[in-house]
C-alpha cells in the first residue's frame, strides 16, 4: 500500500509545480509582450521580428551545420589518431570561432570609429590574433601530451585500456 | 519528409546529445539568466525607481558589482547558450514537427526562447561596444526581451520538469537515452519508413545521387568513443566560458585587468586615468561649462542659493575613493575631492528628509535630469565633486563640478551639474 501512496505524492507536486511555472512563464511573456508595445514604437516591432527570426535563422542554417561539417572533417582527418587529440583540435578551433564571433564586432564598430577615445581603446586585431595563436600552441602540447600517454598505454597494454 | 527528419536526427546523433547533458548545461545557462536579469532589474529600478523604493549604499561597489555581473554573466552567455542549442539541435528535425495544439505552442515558445535570447545577448555584447546597427532602440527592447526571456524560460523548465527531475543527477549506469541520443521513439520510426515510403530503397546501400553520396561519406566517418566526445564537450563549454570572461572581465574586476586582452574598456584609459561614457561634445556643453559666469544653483529650501566654483572650492573639502561604475559595465576606482552634497544641502537651507533632482548644463540626453533619493544625498560618502585624481576636473569628467555617490550608475552620477532641486512629495 505504500507502494501506491509515494508515488502518487511526487506526481502530484511535480504537477502542481509544472502548472505554476507554465503560467508564471505566460504571465511573464505577456509582461514582456505588453512592455514591448509599451515602450517601443509601434514600427520598430518589425524590426524586433526580423532580428529574433534572423537568429533563429542563422544558428539552424549556419552556424549548426559548420560545425557539424567541422566534426565530421576532423574525426575523418584524425582517423588514426587518439580521440583527445581529434577534441582537442576540435575544442581549439570552436574556442577560437567563439572568441572570433565576439570579438569581430568590436573590431568592426572600431574601424567605424567610436564616440571618445576610451571606448574599444585595445588592439582587438592584434590580440585575436595572438590568441589563435596561443590556442594553436596549447592544442600542439596537448595533443603532444595525449599521443605520449597513449603510446606509453599501447606499450604496456596490461594496466590501462580505454 | 519523414525520412529525412530521420536521417538528420540519425546523423546529428552524438553521445554529447542527451537529456543528462542538456539538464547539465541547460542548469548553467539558467543560472547565468537569472543572475542577468536579477541584476538587470537592480540597475532598471535604480535608474527608474517606483516611489517607494530605496537603495542601499553600502558597500560603495555594489552597483560595480552587481552590473559587472551583469555583463560577465551576459559573456558566458554566449558559449552556454550555444552548447545548449548543440545538445538539443536534433529535436529541430522532430516528425511529424507538430502533434498538438499544445505542442505547436511548446515548440513556438521554443523558437521565441532561442530567438530572444540570442538577440538579446548579441545586442547586449553590441551595446558595449556603443555600437548599434539594428533598427530599434536598445534599451527598450533589451529590457522587454528580458521578460520574454524569462517567461519562456520558466514555461521551458514547466514542461520539460519531469525530464530534468529524471536527469538532475547522474544516472549510474547509462541509460537507454545515452546509448541511443536519437529517443528510442523514432529509432522505431526506421522501419516504418522502410515498408512505406522508399521501398526502392530499402536495403540498398546509400550511395546513389548527391545526398547519398553526402551520408554515406559522413556514415563512413570514424565515431569517437562516447566518454571520450562527451569529457571533450565539457571541457571546451568551461574553457570557453572561462576564456570569454576572462579575458573581458579585467575591464571592471581589476584582479583581471593583466588580462583584459578584449574588454570593451580598459581600466586607466581616459582623462585623468578615467574612461568617459559621453563627452562634453555629445552633450553639447563645452560653452556653458566653461563659462566663467558658471553657478551651482540649489533650490532646496526658501530662496535659491547659487554657488561660484571659488566659492564651493572654499568650503570645507572631502576626499573619497570611489567607483565610477558604467551601465555598460566597466568601472574604475577614482580619487574624487569636493564639498560633502549634505553639508551643501544644509548650507542651503534644505529639509534633511528631501530627495533631489539633479540638473546638468546638457541640452539634450536622457540623463540631463536626474533624480536622487535621501538615501544617496544625507551619504558622507556622496560629493559635488571638484576633482579628480588629485587634479581639477577634466570638462569630459563635468567640470566644473559633478555628482559621485557611492552604489550608484555612471549615468546617475550626474556632469557639468547646473541646478540641484528638492523634490517636493
Amino acid at each position: 500500500m505504500s507502494t501506491t501512496s509515494i508515488p502518487a505524492q511526487p506526481s502530484r507536486r511535480m504537477r502542481a509545480a509544472r502548472v505554476g511555472l507554465i503560467i508564471a512563464g505566460v504571465l511573464g511573456l505577456a509582461l514582456g509582450a505588453y512592455v514591448l508595445v509599451d515602450t517601443v514604437a509601434l514600427r520598430r516591432l518589425p524590426g524586433v521580428a526580423l532580428w529574433i527570426g534572423a537568429a533563429i535563422v542563422l544558428h539552424d542554417a549556419v552556424i549548426s551545420p559548420l560545425v557539424f561539417g567541422l566534426g565530421v572533417l576532423t574525426r575523418r582527418a584524425g582517423h588514426r589518431l587518439a580521440g583527445g587529440i581529434i577534441v582537442t583540435v576540435q575544442a581549439a578551433i570552436v574556442l577560437g570561432s567563439l572568441m572570433t564571433l565576439i570579438v569581430l564586432p568590436a573590431i568592426v564598430a572600431q574601424g567605424l570609429g567610436t564616440k571618445n577615445p576610451s571606448i574599444l581603446p585595445l588592439d582587438y586585431a592584434l590580440n585575436l590574433g595572438l590568441f589563435w595563436l596561443a590556442l594553436a600552441a596549447a592544442s600542439v602540447l596537448v595533443s603532444l601530451w595525449f599521443y605520449l600517454r597513449t603510446r606509453r598505454a599501447n606499450q604496456r597494454p596490461s594496466r590501462f585500456q580505454s | 519528409m519523414r525520412r529525412l527528419m530521420y536521417e538528420a536526427r540519425a546523423q546529428l546523433a552524438s553521445p554529447v546529445r542527451n537529456p543528462r547533458m542538456a539538464t547539465v548545461i541547460g542548469r548553467l545557462l539558467g543560472l547565468a539568466f537569472l543572475l542577468c536579469f536579477g541584476t538587470g532589474l537592480y540597475s532598471h529600478f535604480l535608474q527608474q525607481p517606483l516611489p517607494w523604493m530605496t537603495f542601499p549604499t553600502r558597500p560603495a561597489g555594489l552597483y560595480q558589482l552587481t552590473q559587472g555581473t551583469h555583463i560577465v554573466a551576459g559573456i558566458a552567455c554566449f558559449p552556454l547558450l550555444l552548447a545548449k542549442l548543440y545538445v538539443v539541435f536534433p529535436q529541430l528535425f522532430q516528425y511529424p514537427p507538430v502533434t498538438s495544439f499544445a505542442n505547436f505552442l511548446e515548440r513556438a515558445s521554443i523558437a521565441l526562447f532561442v530567438g530572444a535570447s540570442l538577440v538579446e545577448i548579441t545586442i547586449g555584447l553590441l551595446n558595449t561596444y556603443q555600437w548599434y546597427p539594428f533598427p530599434f532602440p536598445f534599451k527598450q527592447v533589451h529590457f522587454a526581451l528580458a521578460f520574454v526571456i524569462i517567461g519562456s524560460l520558466l514555461v521551458h523548465i514547466g514542461v520539460k520538469l519531469p525530464l530534468i527531475a529524471a536527469h538532475w543527477r547522474a544516472t549510474p549506469a547509462p541509460a537507454p537515452e545515452e546509448r541511443h541520443p536519437v529517443d528510442t521513439a523514432s529509432v522505431q520510426v526506421l522501419p516504418d519508413v522502410a515498408e512505406g515510403a522508399a521501398p526502392a530503397a530499402d536495403g540498398l546501400p546509400r550511395t546513389r545521387g548527391l545526398t547519398g553520396r553526402v551520408l554515406s561519406y559522413i556514415d563512413r566517418t570514424p565515431e569517437l568513443p562516447a566518454r571520450t566526445s562527451r569529457r571533450g564537450f565539457l571541457t571546451t563549454v568551461a574553457v570557453s566560458v572561462a576564456a570569454v570572461v576572462g579575458l573581458t572581465a579585467g575591464q571592471t574586476f581589476a584582479p583581471l585587468d593583466a588580462v583584459n586582452l578584449f574588454g570593451p574598456r580598459k581600466k586607466g584609459v581616459g582623462q585623468q586615468g578615467v574612461p568617459v561614457n559621453r563627452t562634453s561634445a555629445q552633450a553639447k556643453v563645452a560653452t556653458t561649462a566653461l563659462a566663467a559666469d558658471w553657478v551651482l544653483t540649489l533650490a532646496v529650501g526658501g530662496e535659491d542659493r547659487s554657488f561660484s566654483r571659488a566659492e564651493l572650492v572654499a568650503l570645507p573639502q572631502t576626499d573619497v575613493d570611489l567607483p565610477i561604475a558604467c551601465v555598460e559595465g566597466w568601472s574604475q576606482m577614482a580619487s574624487w575631492r569636493g564639498v560633502r552634497l549634505r553639508d551643501l544641502v544644509d548650507l542651503a537651507g534644505g529639509s534633511p528628509d528631501a530627495d533631489l533632482r539633479l540638473i546638468s548644463l546638457e541640452q539634450r540626453g536622457g540623463f540631463k535630469q536626474t533624480e536622487m533619493g535621501n538615501e544617496y544625498v544625507r551619504d558622507p560618502l556622496t560629493l559635488v565633486a571638484l576633482e579628480l585624481n588629485g587634479e581639477t576636473l577634466d570638462l569630459e569628467h563635468g567640470y566644473p563640478a559633478r555628482m559621485i555617490a557611492p552604489g550608484r550608475p555612471g549615468v546617475l552620477q550626474t556632469k557639468w551639474l547646473s541646478r540641484i532641486e528638492a523634490i517636493n512629495a
